[in-house]
């Protein structure tokens, strides 16, 4: 069946909104750009007019584009109502914008907005999407139709505990109800066991459940797709790695399954099967199941009745557009009526064959947080991931590992100085270094059994893990030390005896070239530089090619070779002798573009928007775009982003195996934020011609002493700064310009961060944590100016020659990662002379490096005094805000100067934007249980989010609220550290106060501002609380006294008061608005206080085109 | 490491290494995309004569099952027939350890035990490649030193070293059918199933619906056999080289008890009813075979493994299509259209693979005999 009636019907062209996720936080992340971008191609295609409302201005679905309109706007029931109301759209599509999208329209159905505006939901319908939300009704549901799901039992007395026991079985798992951080909670495989976990458990709790022990079962899911004509079939199944007890977005996840029987697999299938037809579910469907390893029993854990970030990894897995052809059938298309669109000549129903085996690995970044907890259950704490392709399961598990450490050494890491204890408890408890734990326990022979015993990992994973690590060994065994201090030399001594058989199991386990000549030196026991490495790497990878042990390409087509597809979904292996044909595209052009890799705390979706819009203007330029990138939850990974997408290694190795294949004209490595910025030099130098700026441009920029000497020789002020190796040339430098300093540890693997020290006992505490200073890891020390603004100019250059740059803001004085910083386009604060420098500074940056493509500068701004802060020669996460806000879409502009054009910039007009931009970040704190949520110098959000305004103060207050941090409604709780700070707050204060908001303080604070005469009620700290039993301040929160919080740290340093700890700690956890940064808070003020009424007065804005 | 080469009817040769028995073997070389389920497919009758080339390169992971006794009629899961059928098996890469709660051996030791050899190491998709353009394509396995060929019953083998063996030039249904009938099941819809090499998960589904199946030769008399409905099996080989078969399907028209036919079996049926079958360039076997219900919009996801397939537009005015393949319109069963007479070209008792069409047994078996 075509469209819906109601669609077809019409009589016009019908109008569909749909909401996207926002910004991106743990959990929810790039997927729903790729799922939304889909869908609105789809869209597209039957002529709908597309309403899009998302706040997050860097993904590619908020682009300005024909037959599209976008609201940035926070994804909540007043302002999507407000779009209803504005646009009158025929039907809404919730399926591909993430629990967000599907809260919102559950929210909208309550309230009965829909049914009042004619407006229809496409896709499953409300009231299941509700049940499959309620625990309950939905285990009622299962077990309706014969679905097991895990038996479980609240209990009020310890005997009713036994009893529930024996009904289930044992080994069963006790929680207390109401319990926080898993208080109360374990595993009991006998009664004297659980009487022991349930008696205590009852005594600080009323409930206690005791249910079905999964604990190492297997963990599997089915991506189920079914449109209205009842058809339903399964894209593909994945297994996890880890047995289930850890969240699924923090396992490393295999697609196939690999260990499941034709029997398991068949069963696990048709349960999936019945669940959505008993659900009647439109569209796409996630089931996930806890398998016993030992039997084909199994229960139903989890059904997801929309687009996730499953889906996204499957269908990057199995090439089936699943986001695409989801949205067709939720407008009313059957799937045997849908084209496969990878083959051309088959059709949407069938179940895709995989011919290879894909890993996906999640990125956590964990060490970026101050005081999270490393252990993985329950709660996802990933903030990204990557997915490898290969033609064995080594091949593939090494690559995953190589793209998410985006080190050569990938798997080989090395867990120095851990006992057999410690790592038979990395073994046991799982943390994000537990597949290097697995990896060591082979190093040190311990048995599968064993490691099966401590992890639950499958034997069949383990085996294969178990196997690179002999090969590791067999690898080191060739060190030949006798040409040691010549690596081409050493390389070529130790390998000489090695033939092409040796070298194809080598590659095919998955090995890299450097990470080989990594494994070689070890054998040796002597330390190799970079150099070295870079060197017998470069040996290693000639040796083999002499004797033709090269990878082959080959396509993703969804039929496993079963047809000839067309398809350019490619990846590279050493399990085949064969690349697959490619027609000619006529095409005389080529341009690879190198992609961000997994999203992490600094690169985000904002780069893959860089990436995308890059590949369309090389398309629209008539080049063949070739992608390179290895993120599922990205738009530059879609079937269609590119001419050809290779879904590899962003690595050295990998690209000069693409180049050597494709032989294009050039690379991009300025597309994708600072991974294949990093690539650039090495590039270079193995005789890749780079696109954009020269590699001499890019050292000059990245190198701190050069940047610097040329900042000298141009006569531009820069903090002052120094590389030391020693104490006593800390010692000196901070003598000569005094505290506050900032550290930065030479490497990020001592975990260290940056950060600022403000005496010297926090300046022993960040060396300390820097761990290694000597000769070889300076740490850089910094001037740290306070009550600094900071300015960004971003904006392309030919030749030395800026075309275009824009002026941008930080709210927030300097000290505030720029990541994390709200940003404002154009510039509200600054002196017009200000803005003059920071031009003139930069065009004299640009002439000085030489740059000749996109570009970031960060500037510092006292008084008109001006000190550059650094330059980036590559597109910046500002680029698609600054973009979309003035209208001129820098990374197309970028693009064209790479290609030898020069881009037509004449009707851009700087000082006409037609609106005001504010960009805030999005944090993920909630999720990270333990971590401080205070900001600094270390970025530590992971997203964003964009919104436009008449003014500053409605574009801060939409794109606040957008982050989260909302308008006060009950109270607001302040604490706010130095006197200075106190004496900032006072005009924040009168505004609150004059809105009528309660303020609560901490007995500090509360006392300087009932001295400056406001009301203010005085809340002890927890510490204090304790010995008088008042109400302490973190009870205030949990209780909802408060609803917004503002605690701002004496200074930026690491370990603070645990007390304000403990007070940021319990807003991220309950829901509260937190703002710690004084500057903010005054914004904010202001604007709540301007804009009276917001949401109701407030007239929506939409995006406009690029000009 | 054992070389062992596979030579194509074309004349290329590609190597690579031993699995299993080191024996020489030939016959059609085909390819299944099925990502589980290779214990099935290798017993799977209807692969009689052929060598399977598995596109998933990660075979064997999850081992071997208990294999049966020969005749015993539990008919354990994992096998679809008491031995391999396959002439040998081409495969991606070694997953040479076997995990799995139900596994007692792998699948290299299997096959070794069985005499069925294989080849490890090829470039997998370049031979589907090479299979999907070069129509009935054959092939030799060569294992570096062979110790003899591989074995059919003692009934076969290539009578000179160079030989290509092709299942579809001569009836081979003796070497996969019953010698002596033999019931299975106590229940009370008496199947008389007519065994062409058919596959266990059908009589396992007939026995589950409370069946007693009678497994006949497919030479056996059908007059004299007492049942209720009619099974045409599965099976390997060209449909029109079954000596009287057909005729003596053709006769089983004459009366009223409702037949069912599933591939071999289907096509048989077919050219019983007056169809012709024609050899396709290379054939569906995969797991993910879409079909619909004709004149519905209606899909089911199939399993399927066929070299011939009916011709459309030779049917006889009695008869319609049932299903059609959905991205070629072949056709996949066909229905009379007074008569409880139908046949399905896919799988419905699939095993391996989707499971969407068991429904077919259920329904055929609430047929009521007119």
């Amino acid at each position: 069946m075509p469209m819906l009636k109601q669609l077809a019907s019409l009589g016009r062209t019908p109008t569909v909104l749909l909401l996207g996720s926002g910004g991106l936080s743990i959990g929810q992340a790039g997927e729903f750009d790729y799922s939304g971008t889909q869908a609105i191609k789809a869209l597209r295609e039957e002529g709908i007019q597309v309403i899009v409302v998302n706040p997050n201005i860097a993904t590619v679905q908020t682009n300005p584009q024909a037959g599209i309109k976008t609201y940035l706007y926070p994804v909540e029931v007043e302002w999507v109502e407000k779009v209803i109301e504005t646009e009158k759209p025929d039907a809404i599509i919730a399926g591909f914008g993430g629990q967000t999208a599907l809260n919102c329209l559950l929210e909208l159905d309550d309230k009965g907005i829909l049914q009042k505006h004619g407006v229809i939901n496409l896709g499953t319908p409300a009231e299941i999407l509700r049940m499959t939300e309620d625990r309950d009704e939905f285990a009622q549901k299962m077990k309706s139709i014969n679905m097991p799901v895990p038996p479980s039992y609240a209990c009020e007395t310890v005997e009713e505990s036994i009893k529930a026991a024996n009904e289930i079985g044992y080994p069963v798992i006790v929680r207390a109800a109401y319990a926080l951080g898993g208080l109360g909670s374990g595993f009991a495989n006998n009664e004297d066991e659980l009487v022991a976990l349930a008696r205590p458990a009852f005594a600080s709790s009323p409930q206690v459940l005791v249910e079905k022990s999964l604990k190492g079962w297997k963990e599997v899911e089915y991506e189920v797709m079914r449109d209205s004509e009842k058809n339903a079939i399964t894209i593909c199944n994945m297994e996890n790695f880890d047995p289930l007890g850890i969240h699924t977005g923090d396992s490393i996840v295999v697609c196939p399954s690999q260990s499941l029987s034709d029997d398991e697999y068949q069963v696990l299938r048709n349960a999936a099967l019945t669940i959505v037809n008993a659900l009647g579910i439109v569209g796409e469907c996630n089931v996930q199941y806890a398998l016993d390893p030992h039997s084909l029993q199994f229960y139903v854990i989890e059904v997801n009745a929309r687009l996730s970030r499953s889906s996204a990894l499957a269908s990057k897995a199995s090439g089936y557009p699943i986001a695409y052809i989801a949205a067709k059938v939720v407008l009313g298309y059957d799937l045997l009526e849908l084209k496969n669109p990878v083959t051309g000549i088959t059709y949407s129903f069938f179940e895709p064959a995989l011919d290879y085996v894909t890993i996906k690995m999640p990125r956590w970044d964990l060490l970026k947080f101050t005081g999270v907890s490393r252990l993985l259950g329950s709660t996802m704490k990933s903030v990204g991931e990557v997915m490898s392709i290969g033609r064995s399961f080594p091949e593939a598990l090494q690559k995953a590992t190589r793209m998410v450490t985006e080190h050569a050494a990938g798997i080989s890491r090395e867990l120095p100085g851990l006992s057999q204890d410690d790592l038979e408890t990395a073994l046991s408890e799982p943390t994000d270094l537990r597949l290097f734990a697995v990896i060591e326990a082979f190093r040190r022979d311990m048995s599968i059994e064993t490691v099966h015993k401590l992890t639950g990992i499958n034997e069949w994973f383990l085996y294969h893990s178990k196997r690179i690590a002999d090969a590791e060994k067999e690898i080191s065994g060739h060190a030949d030390t006798t040409a040691l201090s010549d690596p081409a030399k050493f390389t070529v001594a130790s390998f000489k005896k090695v033939g092409e058989e040796t070298w194809r199991k080598w590659k095919l386990l998955g090995f890299g070239d450097e990470q080989i000549a990594l494994l070689l030196y070890r054998g040796t026991e002597s330390e190799a530089n970079s150099e070295d490495i870079r060197i017998s790497s470069l040996e290693i990878r000639r040796l083999r090619i002499e004797l033709g042990v090269k990878p082959v390409v080959k396509k993703i087509d969804t039929t496993a070779g079963e047809y000839p597809s067309p398809s350019n979904y490619l990846y590279l292996s050493y399990g085949g002798i064969f690349d697959d044909p490619f027609p000619d595209d006529g095409k005389t052009f080529s341009a690879v573009v190198l992609g961000g890799g997994s999203y992490r705390i600094g690169t985000s979706v904002e780069f893959d928007w860089c990436a995308v819009s890059c590949s369309n203007k090389l398309q629209e330029s008539g080049w063949r775009s070739i992608i390179v990138n290895c993120n599922p939850e990205t738009v530059s990974t879609d079937y269609n982003a590119s001419d050809r997408l290779y879904f590899e290694e962003l690595s050295l190795e990998r690209i000069l195996d693409i180049c050597d294949f494709e032989r294009p004209v050039g690379v991009v490595a300025s597309m994708g934020g600072q991974l294949p910025n990093r690539l650039a030099t090495p590039l270079h130098k193995s005789g890749i011609k780079l696109l954009g700026h020269r590699a001499k441009t890019i050292d000059l920029a990245e190198d701190r002493s050069k940047f610097s000497a040329l900042l000298d020789e141009l006569g531009i002020g820069q903090p002052r700064w120094l590389a030391a190796r020693s104490q006593d040339e800390i010692n000196s430098f901070i003598e000569e310009i005094g505290f506050p300093v900032l550290i930065r540890p030479s490497y990020v693997l001592s975990g260290a961060a940056m950060n600022v020290a403000y005496d010297s006992e926090s300046l022993r505490q960040c060396l300390a944590d820097a761990a290694d200073l000597s000769p070889d890891h300076p740490v850089v020390i910094t001037e740290f100016i306070e009550g600094a603004r900071e300015v960004e100019l971003d904006g392309v250059a030919k030749n030395g020659e800026i075309l275009t740059a824009i002026v941008s803001e930080h709210v927030e004085n300097a000290g505030v990662h720029s990541g994390d910083a709200t940003t404002v386009v154009p510039a509200q604060r600054l002196y017009v002379e200000t803005v003059r420098r920071v031009r003139r500074f930069g065009r004299d940056i640009a002439k000085g490096l030489g740059l000749n493509g996109p570009f970031n500068m960060q500037f510092l701004a006292k008084e008109n005094e001006i000190k550059v802060i650094e330059c980036n020669a590559r597109a910046a996460r500002s680029f698609p805000f600054v973009s979309k806000t003035v209208g001129l879409n820098l990374a197309d502009a970028a693009t064209e100067i790479m290609i030898g054009n020069t881009p037509n910039l004449s009707r851009f007009n700087e000082d006409d934007l037609p609106y005001v931009g504010v960009k805030a970040a999005m944090f993920s704190f909630k999720r990270l249980g333990g971590a401080d949520p205070v900001l600094g110098v270390e970025m530590a959000s992971t997203g964003e989010v964009g919104c436009i305004g008449e003014t500053f103060d409605a574009a801060l207050l939409l794109a606040l609220e957008a982050s989260g941090v909302r308008i006060p409604k009950k109270g607001i709780l302040v604490s706010s550290g130095t006197e200075k700070q106190k004496l900032a707050f006072l005009p924040a204060a009168k505004l609150f106060s004059d809105m009528g908001i309660p303020l609560f303080a901490t007995p500090g604070t509360a006392s300087y501002l009932t001295d400056h005469g406001f009301e203010v009620t005085s809340l002890a700290w927890p510490s204090e609380a304790e010995n008088n039993g008042e109400t302490d301040v973190v009870e205030a929160i949990k209780q909802g006294l408060v609803d917004f919080v503002i605690n701002i740290p004496k200074n930026t340093k690491r370990t603070e008061l645990t007390n304000g700890s403990k007070v940021r700690q319990a807003a991220a956890r309950y829901g509260c608005s937190l703002l710690t940064n004084m500057e903010k808070v005054t914004a904010f003020s202001k604007a709540i206080s301007n804009l009276p009424d917001f949401v109701n007065r407030h007239r929506l804005l939409t995006l406009r085109h690029y000009q | 490491m054992h070389k062992c080469s596979l030579v194509l009817s074309s004349g290329s040769r590609f190597s690579g290494e031993l699995i299993g028995a080191p024996l020489t073997s030939s016959g059609e070389i085909v390819f299944t995309t099925g990502m589980v389920g290779y214990s099935e497919a290798i017993t799977d009758p209807s692969y009689f004569g052929q060598i399977l080339c598995f596109t998933y390169p990660l075979i064997g992971n999850y081992g071997i099952p208990l294999p049966p006794h020969v005749d015993a009629t539990d008919l354990p899961k994992g096998f679809e027939s008491a031995k391999p059928q396959a002439a040998g098996v081409i495969l991606t890469i070694d997953s040479p350890e076997a995990f799995h709660w139900n596994s007692i051996q792998s699948l290299d030791e299997w096959l070794k035990r069985e005499g069925v050899p294989g080849v490890i190491g090829l470039d997998t998709r370049h031979l589907v490649q090479i299979i999907r353009s070069e129509p009935n394509l054959l092939g030799r396995i060569e294992p570096e030193s062979a110790e003899g060929d591989r074995m059919y019953e003692g009934a076969f083998a290539p009578t000179q070293k160079t030989a290509f063996f092709d299942p579809g030039i001569m009836n081979v249904l003796d070497y996969v059918s019953r010698k002596e009938p033999i019931t299975v099941g106590k229940g009370k819809r008496r199947v008389g199933l007519i065994d062409c090499g058919v596959k266990w998960n059908i009589v396992r589904q007939l026995v589950d619906l409370d069946c007693e199946v009678q497994l006949l030769p497919w030479d056996s008399d059908f007059s004299s056999v007492d049942c209720d409905y009619w099974l045409i099996s599965n099976g390997p080989g060209d449909p029109t080289r079954t000596d009287d078969l057909i005729q003596r399907v053709s006769r089983l028209f004459d009366e009223d008890r409702p037949i069912l036919g599933i591939c071999l079996g289907h096509q048989i049926l077919s050219l019983a009813a007056g169809a012709l079958t024609k050899r396709m360039p290379y054939g569906h076997r995969s797991h993910n075979q879409p079909v619909y219900l004709v004149g519905t919009r209606k899909g089911y996801i199939t399993s399927q493994n066929h070299s011939y397939v009916v011709q459309d537009n030779t049917l006889g005015d009695d008869w319609e299509v049932w299903f059609r393949n959905a991205n070629d319109q072949s056709i996949e069963g066909i229905k009379h259209k007074t008569k409880p007479f139908r046949s399905i070209q896919f799988h419905p008792e699939a095993s391996g693979g989707p499971q969407d069409t068991s429904w077919i047994f259920s329904e055929f078996l609430s047929e009521v005999t007119k």
